[in-house]
């Protein structure tokens, strides 16, 4: 760096640094104002009892997170939050994969299945919630019905707590499906077409392709999909908020830390002590995506 | 490419709109022209670096970004965002103001959009009486009006006039968010306090100060399907009903599928009725919890009792709840008069139900509550809003308001004209049930406390604790968050 600068610059460099900098400076700014001030701004405030209207706030120290370590609700939602991502990711990378394999071969109507796929990505989360909760309804939604006629008995699916937070996961791999779909579909799309021939002619099967090709070509991508879908489930909120009252009994087993940090600060007003809890998810997510970032050595097959 | 950035929001909360995980996702690695995503340098941009240290910075950059969509939310840039809509007029109204001295604009911010027609028509009698006067009605539904309202009310913009509720009057009055109108009451030829019940004057009412004027009220009423009944051959609800009435009346009815009566989990249209007409309380004077008074307790397990002997579904949603009586599955049910209109439009609704008093025990009671309009302590009009507030709270405004169904005005005497307002359901009984209705219970901290309460009282509706041991939690509970007020 030193050795840069001694040197005199020469206009050219200048230019294109400058250019460099104009570049990216509309991330670089969304990313200061919008990310990095709040983050710092919500640090800074887990440590004040907040006041109303941001006024008046006194500072506690670790007041916020000592109150934290025995409130029984965060382990619970710290609990669900970590269940959940083990729930949807898993599944929903699993089928994105498989969908996004078939629709990479030759199939009449591609593109509609494309389409049909990345619907519920389309359509707004709280309409999509409303629209379960009505297939979930316990006395008449659609599958008790469809249970009823099977003779099977009718099943609780947002109060019973063992239940809730299938039902819930279900939305969520529904949801994101489409998504990574798309983005293994493209990965998918970069892999040169010579690697299938020429193990098509060793005689490959289709299922040892996969394992030997595919997988193994698409995994940055895949990697990709992986580390974002595991951060987009730890946030899950909507879902939840939508379909789980505080009054409802499946609320201990479903609440997930963003619904705890959205009651405390927003219905509570207890804006510091929302804070804190979302600062256990910022580290919580931060340490799951260190280890990813650790492991991807190990499997991520960069060209 | 676009596609993309297009799906990835809607999120239902403001706060989580810019969860975009693209941002941060350099060369893009899939999508795109073929020709660019076959170049054989992309590969995730940053993530593949090889450096141990920048994965790492890295790393917790990619978790840090994600995570904003929730730390946004507590410093002022979602204030800021969700207060726009409602500062936008009111400085385009101070603006015209001082070019031309012309129009004052008045921002009237409400969450019900059921009254947003009514009162519509009653603001523009007085825009017709105050020709200088302009009034601008923004509907924001329930849980968004108290975000909104937070928001303007931090970032120093909030509507000029807007509703008041028990539950959050003690946090804005007391930050001098709102403008002291005593003095105007009691210059005012047309809104003297008497008028208006006393219960409701002093939920708006700190220290002496009145910070806004009652608008209307509302209470609880039995609704019960008459067919089911006359099918039953069981005797329609009315004022001499007691508990025991009600209860046998539940158990004729529960038969082919079919719930007697609804006791959801719900404190304002479920159980605190039940507490006060067993003469129990939820918050003493004091500030204490009621919870843990032997005749609060008694109420409460009369209550579940309903669920226990299966004459009531176990029911928590408040859409699920109208759900079961619009369907037919439940013969009775607690709702408040503002569900009027929503129940009125239900063709069903209105062809089998009608509602009735409460029944009694000790004594009649049921839960009341009432809106009130309060005024902005910053706003750039307090004249032309006092005057517009002074004119919804006069007899004039109140007896329109009564007139035109939107609510059961608070002005003495107006609620009659409410009556003949719904030829429907024998919606009368919300007005009888007036002289010995209970206020909300609230304080300071109302919004926690009642959140605490719900926790531990749950476990005793789904039968996993007895009543008595659930409404101690309950009790325990709430005291603690009582004690933390200031």
């Amino acid at each position: 760096m030193n050795h840069t600068v001694k040197r005199k610059i020469g206009a050219k460099t200048w230019n294109e640094w400058s250019w460099g900098w104009f570049l990216i400076a509309p991330t670089m700014i969304g990313l200061i104002v919008l990310n990095f001030i709040p983050i710092i701004q919500t640090a800074y405030l887990s440590f004040f009892k907040s006041g109303d209207f941001g006024r008046g706030n006194i500072y506690i120290g670790w007041e916020n997170y000592r109150k934290l370590i025995h409130d029984p609700q965060v382990w619970h939602a710290v609990g669900n939050t970590l269940l959940y991502t083990l729930l949807v990711v898993p599944v929903s990378i699993a089928i994105a994969m498989l969908v996004a394999v078939l629709l990479n071969g030759k199939l009449a109507g591609r593109s509609l299945y494309r389409t049909i796929y990345f619907i519920p990505m389309v359509a707004a989360p709280a309409a999509v919630t409303m629209v379960w909760r009505w297939m979930y309804n316990q006395h008449y939604g659609l599958i008790n019905h469809g249970l009823s006629k099977l003779g099977l008995p009718a099943v609780n699916w947002t109060t019973d707590p063992q239940v809730a937070m299938l039902s819930i996961a279900v939305i969520g791999i529904w949801s994101v499906i489409g998504y990574n779909m798309v983005l293994l579909l493209a990965g998918l799309q970069e892999i040169p077409k010579d690697f299938y021939e020429a193990s098509d002619i060793d005689g490959a099967s289709r299922v040892r392709q996969f394992f030997v090709i595919t997988l193994p070509l698409v995994s940055p991508t895949l990697f990709f999909v992986v580390v974002t879908t595991i951060i987009q489930a730890m946030q899950v909120f909507d879902v939840i908020y939508m379909m789980i009252d505080v009054s409802n009994p499946a609320y201990d087993h479903t609440v997930s830390l963003v619904y705890l940090f959205y009651n405390n600060s927003f219905k509570y007003s207890n804006k510091g002590y929302g804070s804190a809890v979302v600062m256990v998810l910022l580290a919580l997510i931060m340490i799951i995506t260190f280890f990813q970032m650790r492991a991807q050595k190990k499997w991520v097959n960069y060209m | 490419m676009r596609f993309f950035v297009q799906l990835t929001n809607g999120q239902k909360k403001e706060m989580f709109r810019k969860k975009q995980p693209f941002r941060y996702r350099p060369p893009s690695p899939t999508i795109g022209d073929a020709a660019d995503a076959a170049h054989p340098k992309w590969k995730l941009g940053v993530i593949q670096l090889k450096k141990k240290s920048l994965a790492t910075v890295l790393s917790i950059l990619l978790a840090a970004v994600t995570l904003t969509a929730c730390g946004n939310g507590n410093g002022n840039g979602n204030s800021n965002t969700s207060a726009s809509p409602s500062a936008a007029p009111t400085d385009a109204a101070a603006a015209t103001q001082a070019a031309g001295g012309e129009k004052a604009e008045l921002t009237y911010a409400i969450w019900d959009s059921n009254q947003e027609k009514g009162i519509r028509t009653i603001a523009d009698e007085f825009e017709s009486q105050n020709p200088d006067i302009k009034v601008n009605i923004e509907v924001t539904g329930w849980s968004d009006y108290w975000t909104m309202l937070e928001a303007g009310a931090t970032g120093g913009s909030l509507p000029d006039v807007f509703w008041m509720h028990s539950n959050e009057i003690y946090r804005y009055a007391n930050n001098g968010m709102l403008l002291d109108l005593t003095d105007r009451i009691g210059k005012s030829e047309d809104v003297k306090l008497e008028n208006y019940p006393e219960g409701l004057n002093q939920i708006y009412n700190l220290g002496g100060k009145q910070y806004a004027v009652p608008k209307d009220f509302d209470t609880i009423g039995l609704w019960y399907n008459k067919t089911l009944f006359d099918q039953a051959g069981v005797k329609y609800p009315d004022e001499s009903w007691t508990w025991d009435d009600l209860h046998s009346a539940a158990k004729a009815l529960t038969k082919d599928g079919v719930y007697g009566f609804l006791a959801p989990m719900h404190n304002q249209e479920g159980y605190y009725n039940f507490v006060y007409q067993n003469g129990g309380t939820i918050i003493t004077a004091d500030k204490k919890s009621g919870y843990d008074d032997p005749k609060t307790i008694e109420a409460l397990d009369y209550y579940v009792s309903f669920v226990r002997d299966g004459l009531s579904p176990e029911v928590y949603g408040d859409a699920e709840r109208a759900d079961l009586l619009k369907n037919g599955k439940a013969a009775m049910g607690l709702f408040g008069s503002w569900n009027l209109s929503g129940f009125t439009e239900n063709e069903f609704m209105a062809k089998n139900f009608d509602v009735a008093v409460l029944p009694k025990k000790a004594a009649q009671a049921s839960i009341y509550n009432g809106l009130g309009n309060a005024v902005d302590a910053k706003t750039k009009h307090p004249e032309e809003a006092w005057k517009f507030v002074e004119y919804l709270s006069s007899k004039t405004g109140q007896e329109r308001q009564a007139e035109l169904g939107v609510a059961i005005s608070a002005y003495k005497g107006a609620a009659d004209k409410w009556v003949d307002s719904n030829k429907t359901f024998n919606i009368k009984a919300f007005v009888d049930m007036v002289s010995y209705g209970v206020i909300r219970p609230y304080s300071n901290t109302t919004a926690v406390w009642e959140d605490k309460a719900y926790e531990a009282l749950k476990p005793a509706f789904s039968g996993k604790v007895s009543v008595e041991e659930a409404a101690r939690n309950a009790a325990k509970v709430m005291n603690e968050s009582l004690a933390e007020e200031k």
